[in-house]
């Protein structure tokens, strides 16, 4: 498609948003903003129309539908809250560690609530959920390093504990000496893919810019919430990482890009980035001598599906929320065309760490080919919820059972959901899986983002099947036919007599896993055929 | 391993860039790719183009994958076909019940049928709203073909998707269709795979069983068409995919306007006019009268009294024979064309400041262009093919600025726009020419090197004072300011013009004062730059090249140059006269006092479209012998002493040249009906009854002797050449491949010509008692008179003139939408129907002249410019005033 002039610089659907909530109807802030960015506006109205963020009741409560919510209840919750104001789901809230929650819209702020007694709406906002637990079984924590130990959000606190300063030092360095040091640590991207990202800063590097870095504040898994926790506690170390990562590849420009489900989170990185630039760290010249860097925090829409790169890129640039076919690979063709770099939050907030201590001392933390940390999200499912950064060679079961302190036991755990609902359904007797890239590819697990949700021995699992089609066929973008028509035929097979339609819905599955265009599509499949295993032959 | 590159167990040698599909494709193999449309990048979502990698086993989706070195791709199998079967299965049963599996349905039902999927075959109740296409959402399969073609093609828009998962739908934007932004392009009905967008003039009837390729008729574009036929009629038409103009694109008229071909008013025989009454004649009887009377009429009353008007819609070849029957025959240089009422101020003004009165630059050059001028003219209505490439090219990030009262669809995506008064032209180009002078904006080394006059126009400019000019237009100084730095900073732009700059009484000016910022900003003769003034009908161009002008001949060869007419006169067996002839409004004008008495009229609906209508059609009862040559029975024809049934565009032979030079092919892909007959030979045939010694055979002849009288400009030219895309003139020779791009080395006179021209108000200015201005013009959906478009479908569309007022000067006047008014100016009055519309500036109005029942040249008055009697129809002071 030819790229509308200027466009992608506009993030005009956020403009579009800031319009309806300025009160002006949908076709109006459309219009307006399609006049002032210069691009067409039926396909931004289309655009828009696809964004639950934009066209749900502005004010409704969200309840959180994300697994580990949904287990603890989420449905009886939406359904007495329901009846007494507008309501929709979110996927999810990163409050996994005390569900079921809510998202209160008047104070913006999490509610705890118990499916049990809630019959009408709360009459003020309640107070804000515990902190997960946060422990560290590696030699030294690297991801938790400060949100192990508190809120540094301030940037005087942060600064005081070191933040920025990694920057300041490698802006002695040339850019490519960075670049070297993050490739030789080996690090791969934490959001699920596991691609290096050494090697993904350098593919973009190599290209001619202007050059666009980007966080991915939008991979929200259900089940995981440790980007929740390092954006609303760590802003900065994720913006030095980010700002490391532009200077390493050569970019002026960077977005963070935070979900709508993570309001406060969204608060505290837009404070962070105000902060850093009134005290010259950001804007004009990185730490007052480096090059350039302007951010910008930009919420997400409430698309799951933002959260894949190429999904995400489309969202900034007006369009639907879609995935889009690779190559052109993001690092040679992305935002607005310039060659952009999507790195995930956990992702960034190593760097400081890499660049600082150095690649050797990163690669000595984890297992001989998986070098590093990585944070792992455990439930209220589990006997001990909360979030544990972990070397990489640890097996899960020694997690799930030391830490988690829940026996990995059929009589106990029906399975744990690793990684959401793009991850894997393990049995019990599977958790004895490595963490390690190479272990977990040849048994073929998908750990994701790291969450782990727990599913007790009574579980419905019928049910969970169900609610994983429904969040299947309710988030698919649309674009491709298998994800679109598979995910939503077979929820309807699934609504109407699971295991009757069991063989249906595993042939649309298949087809699914097979021929659909992104990660989604092709992932989504496999916790739901795991279950129907179970299921069918139960 | 080995490096050799296979599909289907065949070697290939990959090629750069090139995906799985494409190579395929090459060897042969058609694979369903069901989301895959010509425009745009991939999509990627039908995942039905999926092949095999035998290395691996890996699916990899062929309409994007790249081709590697080494390889080893399958097509099909029984793994392929099985997930092929179940997708397509999957999709008949979420989204499209209509379909089904059959040989010789649309594409995807070909490869149902091809791959055992069935269908469902349910009825479906299509939204037949629009009388041009029908959309059929039981039918659809979301592949996108459609919003990827009407985005990156036609740039409308109108198809989008909604919606997400299972609940994506494609809409259209309204409730229905007809009610959508849809220009009726028909570009989407040629992608879509599933029959769920369709044609409804091809739908009914059968294939054609001939397909002509041949040249659109209506505007100055010249899109290439390829018309099928079948048993005598249009059934449908088609772009040319490979056609230089328009790539296969068309606009709505150049599609679907066709049903007047085979409407049963057409005229089929030559009538002649008995009292009030016209009688059927014989063709002899009809050349024997004409003759017959134009020789007496020449005998008692002298060569002045004969005065004769090509067409802009019929062919160089009738043109010029019309031409040369009257400067030979009768001696008479009284030849002129309805380019006099449009862009005859734009030939002047080029032919002065360039040395051609025709577009430097071509059409291609807008892919080229890094910004583009629009000034007075409305491409996406009235060029549409062209002004879709404008949008796309915008959107590919050239800087867009428009010139115009009124704001224009090209407005919402144009980095500046001026909405100056009418007539205000020449004042607002001095002040940005002023600006660019003043703040050193302009390329001093190209103006040095290659035009005269700067000094001149400096010292001109430093008189003109930005706030007055500010005043005189409307604007701000600061939206001047603005705009002028704008354009400077964006480099040297392709300046594209239309009406709007020459139907003024400052029409040459106005052109004028536009060159000179071509020049200063050394916009001519590079890539991306020029001037490219859009021209209304398929051959004005063509009709100006031939000679059909008061005062020039053939290639615009000078009348005053006795060596010159030496040439013709040895060419064409005869003396002719040296003084001017008359231009159009003066034939009126003399037609009025009785001295003309003569004319021959060429298919031009002067009646409707000449300004100031009362006069005209004094003009027209008082001549002793009117004849006209037209397809139908239209208000002048009514008037004349002898009407002579036309062969149209569609059953003729001959050439027309589009509006960047290009002389283009048509050819009959009909009879013509009745005894209608092509103009060149009906002019060859009176000619003959003249006495004259015409040997043409067939129009290729004609065109030879073209050549001939021309050799600078169209020496090249030849009817064999002239297969594809046809020559851009200059051609001189026979090996010469035509000329895109004027003055690349040096302009045709040397050097440009800065042109100083102060503002002067136009006479319709500040006239007391006439609060408004109107400007006059055509819509989307008409063509011009509204002879052809009327007879078709596209009328549905526009059934009727609106004058359109901004909203507060119709609250002003209390009106209701839609309420009928009567509009008066000082040379007339009518009554239509009024509505508001945002696109006009305050005392601004708009009133197209389709119909004729609107009148709307009742309203335009007399005024022209003093060069090139351009008549005055984009400025008319007007009052409205409600009925009682």
């Amino acid at each position: 498609m030819a790229s509308d002039r200027a466009t992608s610089r506009h993030y005009p659907l956020d403009r579009v948003r800031g319009r309806l909530r300025a009160g002006r109807s949908l076709d109006d802030a459309v219009a307006e903003t399609a006049r002032e960015a210069g691009c067409p506006a039926a396909p931004l109205g289309a655009a828009a129309r696809s964004y639950a963020d934009l066209l749900g009741p502005p004010h409704a409560t969200r309840v959180c539908r994300g697994t580990s919510c949904e287990l603890a209840g989420a449905a009886r919750v939406a359904e007495a809250l329901a009846a007494d104001g507008p309501v929709r789901p979110a996927y999810c809230l990163g409050h996994c560690h005390r569900s079921p929650v809510v998202l209160d819209p008047r104070g913006g702020v999490l509610v705890e609530v118990d499916p049990s007694r809630i019959l009408t709406r709360l009459a003020k906002p309640a107070p804000l959920p515990a902190a997960p637990r946060i422990d560290c079984l590696a030699p030294e924590p690297i991801v938790t390093r400060r949100v192990a130990r508190g809120d540094f959000s301030p940037l005087g606190k942060a600064r005081a504990d070191g933040a920025w300063s990694v920057l300041e030092a490698a802006l002695e360095c040339p850019p490519q000496a960075v670049l070297a040091e993050v490739e030789a640590s080996g690090e791969r991207g934490r959001g699920g893919s596991g691609y290096p990202t050494g090697a993904k800063w350098r593919a973009a590097a190599r290209l001619p810019g202007p050059r666009v870095v980007i966080a991915n504040g939008d991979e929200g898994d259900p089940g995981s919430f440790v980007d929740r926790v390092l954006l609303e506690h760590d802003p900065h170390g994720v913006l030095e990482g980010l700002a490391l990562c532009a200077y390493a590849v050569g970019a002026s420009e960077a977005v963070v890009f935070v979900r709508s489900e993570y309001p406060r989170a969204l608060e505290r990185m837009r404070i962070a980035v105000a902060e850093a630039e009134r005290a010259g760290l950001l804007g004009e010249r990185l730490c007052g001598r480096g090059p350039p860097l302007s951010v910008a925090v930009i919420e997400g829409f409430g698309r799951y599906v933002c959260g894949e790169e190429t999904a995400l890129i489309a969202t900034l640039e007006g369009a639907r929320g879609e995935a889009r076919p690779r190559p052109p690979y993001p690092v040679e063709r992305g935002l607005g065309g310039r060659p952009t770099v999507v790195n995930n939050v956990e992702t960034l907030v190593n760097v400081p760490w890499i660049v600082e201590r150095g690649a050797r001392a990163f690669a000595a933390i984890g297992s001989e080919a998986s070098n590093g940390t990585k944070a792992l999200c455990l439930n209220v499912g589990f006997a001990q919820p909360g979030i544990v950064e972990v070397p990489f060679g640890i097996p899960l079961r020694e997690v799930i059972q030391d830490w988690g302190a829940t026996p990995c036991r059929s009589d106990e755990l029906a399975g744990v959901l690793a990684g959401g609902p793009m991850g894997s359904f393990l049995a019990p007797e599977d958790c004895d899986v490595v963490l390690c890239w190479q272990a977990l590819a040849k048994r073929d697990v998908r750990l994701g983002h790291g969450g782990l949700v727990a599913v007790h021995h009574d579980a419905d699992l019928a049910a969970l099947a169900r609610h994983l089609l429904g969040f299947m066929a309710a988030e698919s973008c649309g674009r491709c036919l298998p994800c679109r028509a598979g995910s939503a035929s077979a929820h309807r097979l699934a609504l109407e007599d699971l295991p009757a339609h069991a063989a249906a819905i595993r042939e649309r599955l298949a087809l699914m896993r097979e021929a659909s265009l992104c990660a989604f599509g092709r992932a989504t499949p496999g916790p739901v055929e795991a279950l129907l295993t179970r299921i069918v032959s139960g | 391993m080995s490096a050799e590159t296979r599909i289907d167990g065949r070697s290939l040698a990959p090629r750069a860039g090139e995906t799985v599909l494409d190579a395929a494709a090459r060897l042969g193999i058609a694979l369903p790719a069901l989301c895959r449309a010509p425009a745009g990048a991939p999509e990627a979502g039908c995942r039905l183009c999926l092949v095999e990698d035998e290395r691996d086993g890996a699916l990899l989706a062929a309409c994007h994958t790249p081709v590697r070195a080494g390889m080893q791709i399958r097509t099909g199998g029984p793994r392929l076909d099985d997930l092929r079967r179940r997708a397509l299965a999957l999709l008949v049963e979420e989204r499209a019940p209509a379909l089904r599996g059959n040989p010789t349905g649309s594409e995807i039902e070909r490869w149902m049928h091809a791959l055992g999927v069935p269908g469902r075959g349910l009825a479906s109740t299509p939204d037949a709203s629009h009388p041009l296409l029908r959309f059929d959402a039981d039918r659809c399969v979301l592949c996108r073909r459609c919003v990827a073609t009407c985005a990156d093609v036609e740039g409308a828009f109108v198809w989008n998707v909604e919606g997400h998962g299972g609940e994506t739908q494609l809409r259209f934007g309204g409730e229905r269709f007809v009610d959508s932004a849809c220009t009726g392009c028909g570009a989407c009905v040629d992608v879509c795979p599933s029959a769920a967008i369709v044609d409804r003039d091809r739908r009914a009837s059968a294939e054609p069983t001939q397909r002509t390729r041949s040249t659109c008729g209506y505007c100055g574009v010249g899109c290439q068409v390829e018309v099928g036929t079948r048993a005598g009629r249009v059934v449908r038409i088609d772009g040319v995919t490979d056609a230089a103009v328009n790539r296969g694109h068309l606009c709505a008229k150049g599609r679907y306007a066709h049903a007047w071909q085979a409407s049963p008013d057409r005229l089929t025989r030559p009538l002649l006019r008995r009292g009030d009454v016209f009688e059927p004649v014989s063709w002899e009887s009809a050349l024997k009268f004409l003759s017959e009377r134009l020789d007496a009429i020449h005998r008692e009353h002298g060569a002045d009294a004969l005065a004769a008007l090509t067409s802009s819609r019929s062919t160089n070849e009738a043109a010029y024979l019309l031409q040369k029957l009257f400067r030979l025959r009768f001696g008479t240089n009284h030849v002129d064309c309805c380019a006099r009422v449009c862009h005859s101020s734009t030939a002047d003004a080029l032919r002065a400041c360039f040395g051609t009165g025709a577009a430097s630059a071509s059409y291609a050059d807008i892919e080229e262009a890094r910004a583009i001028v629009v000034a007075g003219a409305n491409p996406t209505e009235a060029h549409p093919v062209l002004g879709a490439r404008i949008l796309q090219q915008t959107r590919r990030g050239a800087r867009l600025f428009v010139i115009d009262p009124r704001g224009i669809e090209l407005c919402s995506l144009a980095a500046h726009h001026l909405p100056l008064r009418p007539g205000t032209n020449v004042a607002l180009l001095n002040a940005i020419a002023k600006l660019w002078i003043e703040e050193q904006g302009f390329d001093a080394a190209f103006v040095e090197e290659r035009c005269e006059g700067l000094a001149e126009l400096a010292r001109f400019l430093a008189s003109v004072s930005l706030e007055e000019t500010a005043a005189t237009c409307g604007l701000t100084v600061e939206a001047i300011r603005g705009f002028a730095r704008a354009l400077a900073a964006a480099g040297p732009a392709l300046y594209v013009t239309g009406l709007g700059l020459s139907e003024q009484t400052q029409g040459v000016a106005s052109v004028q004062t536009l060159a000179n910022l071509a020049l200063l900003s050394g916009a001519v003769g590079r890539a991306g730059t020029g001037l490219l003034p859009l021209r209304g009908q398929n051959n004005v161009q063509g009709n100006a090249d031939m000679g059909a002008m008061p005062d020039l001949l053939t290639g615009y060869r000078d009348l005053g140059d006795a060596s010159v007419r030496a040439d013709f006169e040895a060419l064409w067996g005869g003396a002719l006269p040296a003084a001017p002839g008359l231009r159009l409004p003066e034939m009126l004008e003399a037609a009025r006092c009785g001295r003309l008495r003569a004319l021959w009229v060429q298919g031009e609906d002067l009646a409707q479209s000449e300004p100031d209508q009362t006069r005209v059609l004094a003009a027209l009862e008082r001549l002793e012998l009117l004849v006209v040559q037209e397809l139908f029975l239209t208000e002048t024809a009514r008037r004349a002493h002898l009407v002579l049934p036309a062969a149209s565009v569609l059953e003729q032979d001959g050439t027309f040249t589009n509006g960047e030079r290009r002389v283009q092919r048509l050819r009959p892909a009909l009879v013509p009906p009745g005894e209608s007959r092509p103009d060149w030979r009906v002019i060859r045939d009176a000619g003959r009854a003249l006495g004259l010694d015409w040997f043409y055979p067939t129009s290729a002849d004609v065109l030879d002797e073209i050549a001939r009288a021309a050799p600078a400009l169209f020496g090249g030219l030849a009817d064999t050449r002239l297969e594809g895309d046809g020559l851009q003139w200059p051609c001189p020779t026979s090996d010469h491949p035509g000329t895109a791009r004027l003055y690349v080395e040096r302009f045709a006179r040397g050097r440009g010509r800065l042109t100083a021209h102060a503002h002067v108000p136009s006479p319709e200015a500040d006239v007391a008692g006439f609060p408004l201005t109107l400007v006059t013009g055509r819509v989307r959906d008409q063509y011009n008179v509204g002879t052809m478009t009327r007879r078709t479908p596209l009328n549905e569309l526009a059934p009727r003139d609106w004058l359109e007022l901004a909203p507060g000067d119709a609250d002003a006047l209390g009106l209701r939408d839609g309420e009928t008014v009567r509009v008066v100016s000082r040379w007339g009055e009518t009554q239509v129907a009024a509505r508001r519309s945002s696109r006009l500036s305050p005392r601004t109005c708009f009133l197209s002249f389709h119909h004729p029942e609107s009148h709307t040249n009742r309203l335009t008055g007399p005024q022209r410019d003093p060069v090139s009697h351009c008549p005055e129809h984009k400025v008319t002071a007007i009052r409205v005033e409600r009925l009682a």
